[in-house]
């Protein structure tokens, strides 16, 4: 009764466009009120999103956003691009396989999908369409890839897991975050050759060495932010949150003192944008932490987790499910309040099952990732579709292969422990 | 109101720049402290988680100005004329639903609570009422943006035309 509660108000809410972090809001105020009175119901939510806010480790968050604004201002997609586009522009369709690898490089160093979509689509896309590729294809490449950065450390994604899942360290986490982003941008690579083969897309002039050379000194510097953060985490010099002040300081160095690509004003935008951003994130944190307080005060995780046990006892179909459902929640919700909210639901279920807390963080992930290129709500499908001017209905069609390829590649990464696991053990980040 | 409006967009803007620099800062200087002084200062953490706070709620108001929180667009798109704006008003409404009941109601009563019960942060002995401010700061910020959308009819206006101040 209560759940259903919740649940009406806030896919109500949610149809109607209202705002997600204050549908979490007002459907968690809606379901308290009915067993509580007013006042205690208003104080322990607005406590419940402070608390919730209140973490060092969430700090990474606001730091890793300001670092990538400051590395998406100007030259620094350009760079990746040519550097891609000299190691693997002269094969077949090598334009599509440039853009995988540039949206996938671009979204580790800044963090996010979208901005990966219109900074590195905004050129490729273009491009593409001129060299005679498939408009909606073109779009499809794109918003797929740049979901693989989410996976690539550093990944702020990775951070929320990490609190959600009450202390799964965030250098595994990260660790664990190469294999099945590079495998995501590699299915979706598999993809394109197979498009390239049947339309005859065109290969790219062979390049020089020399040039070869010239476009991997020009992205060194832009690149050597991942090694500056991953290294810094992985030798234990500071902690992750830490390692994204010296990103921002890094970023801010390099693109305004040595490339001179930010002016003093630039500055202020930059800083104003990334407190915007973060804030958009966090005040989704903050009502999906008072919400997930009610769902454990309710002992919702205790039910669902006898209800999925009831309804099978093999572990294949259990993890099944749990990814069926999650594929059906990214399609609708953002990851954040989705991490949030279905991680306390579902991990002890994970866990009973035998899964390990990191396993099953970068399954959901990658599970959202999914959710995250398809209508009505991916944001990034739309930023690509606006770049190659064409239409969501138009690029279903060539969506499909690539959902495809991203479903094999949850599913090897749900079943197979060890592709997340090696890498962290490893480096001995776990036994 | 147009006035009262510009004044405030001004101070909420340098306001969070302000609180971003300083959330930078004080991480940046744990590192340093660490690193180059030898002494790592205890302190830092604690300020920069509380920063973060002050960041996340303010910014939740500016983000309610610009537009910018996440939903749904759907319907809002496909609506025209007086749906468009019922449904408009009424996201809105809701909004201040939430904000003055949450934020405003319960964050004061949150800061009623800490204060005479006379909770101070661990590191550096900070009121948390001080901390917890921020909250119906926020909600009241909210409010009152909602109330000069009902005058300007200017919510969701694009970031640029904020800082601009036009």
């Amino acid at each position: 009764m209560v759940v259903l509660v919740l649940i009406t108000t806030f896919v109500l809410l949610f149809v109607l466009g209202v705002p997600i972090a204050f549908c979490l809001g007002i459907s968690t105020l809606a379901t308290m009120l009915m067993t509580m009175d007013f006042m205690p119901a208003v104080t322990t939510i607005s406590q419940r999103m402070a608390g919730g806010v209140n973490s060092f480790a969430l700090l990474a968050i606001p730091l890793f956003i300001l670092s990538g604004q400051l590395m998406a201002q100007g030259g620094i997609a350009r760079r990746i691009i040519d550097f891609s586009k000299a190691l693997i522009g002269s094969v077949p369709g090598g334009l599509a396989f440039v853009n995988v690898i540039s949206c996938a490089l671009f979204g580790a160093i800044s963090g996010s999908a979208v901005a990966a979509t219109s900074a590195i689509g905004g050129f490729m896309i273009p491009e593409m369409n001129k060299e005679g590729y498939d408009r909606d294809f073109n779009a499809a490449v794109t918003a797929t890839a740049s979901t693989s950065g989410l996976l690539i450390p550093p990944s702020n994604i990775l951070i929320v897991y990490a609190v959600a899942s009450g202390g799964v360290s965030i250098a595994a986490l990260f660790i664990a975050g190469y294999a099945p982003g590079i495998l995501l941008a590699v299915s979706i690579m598999v993809v394109c050759a197979v498009y390239a083969r049947r339309h005859g897309f065109p290969a790219g002039a062979r390049v020089p060495f020399s040039v070869l050379w010239r476009c991997t000194v020009a992205a060194v510097p832009s690149l050597f932010l991942i090694v500056l953060v991953i290294g810094g985490i992985l030798g234990g010099i500071f902690t992750a949150t830490e390692a994204g002040a010296i990103a921002v300081l890094y970023a801010w160095l390099l693109s305004a003192v040595f490339y001179r690509e930010i002016s003093l004003a630039d500055l202020g935008q930059i800083l104003l944008k990334s407190a915007e951003t973060t804030a958009i994130v966090m005040f989704l944190v903050a009502t999906s932490m008072a919400m997930s307080w009610l769902l454990a005060y309710q002992n919702i995780p205790a039910t669902v987790a006898e209800a999925l046990v009831d309804l099978s006892d093999n572990p294949i179909v259990i993890l099944l499910l749990i990814n069926l459902v999650l594929l059906m929640v990214g399609v609708f919700m953002d990851m954040t309040p989705a991490v949030l909210i279905f991680t306390p639901i579902f991990l002890p279920v994970a866990v009973e099952l035998g899964m390990s807390p990191l396993h099953f963080g970068i399954m959901m992930v990658l599970n959202l990732c999914i959710g995250l290129c398809t209508p009505p709500v991916g944001s990034i499908l739309f930023v690509g579709c606006a770049i190659a001017k064409t239409s969501i209905g138009k690029i279903v069609r060539p969506m499909i292969p690539m959902y495809a390829a991203m479903f094999l590649a949850l599913m090897v990464v749900t079943y197979w422990p060890g592709f997340s696991e090696f890498l962290p053990r490893f480096f001995g980040l776990i036994d | 109101m147009s006035k009262i409006i510009k004044i405030i967009d001004a101070f909420l803007t340098r306001f969070l720049i302000l609180l971003m620099l300083l959330l930078v800062g004080s991480v940046l200087w744990q590192v340093i402290s660490r690193y180059v002084f030898a002494s790592p200062s205890s302190w830092t953490e604690e300020i920069a988680r509380f920063l973060l706070i002050w960041i996340s709620l303010s910014g939740a108001v500016y983000a309610f100005r610009t537009g910018m929180h996440l939903g749904l667009d759907i319907l809002p798109k496909k609506l025209e004329g007086r749906a468009a704006d019922l449904l408009k008003w009424f996201t809105i409404a809701l909004v201040v639903l939430f904000s003055f009941t949450v934020l405003v109601v319960g964050g004061i009563s949150l800061v009623m609570m800490t204060w005479e019960l006379k909770q101070y942060s661990a590191v550096l002995g900070l009121p948390m009422s001080w901390v917890y401010s921020v909250i119906p700061a926020a909600g009241v910020l909210i409010c009152f943006y909602a109330l000069a959308a009902l005058v300007d009819n200017d919510i969701g206006k694009p970031h640029d035309a904020v800082l601009s101040g036009d």
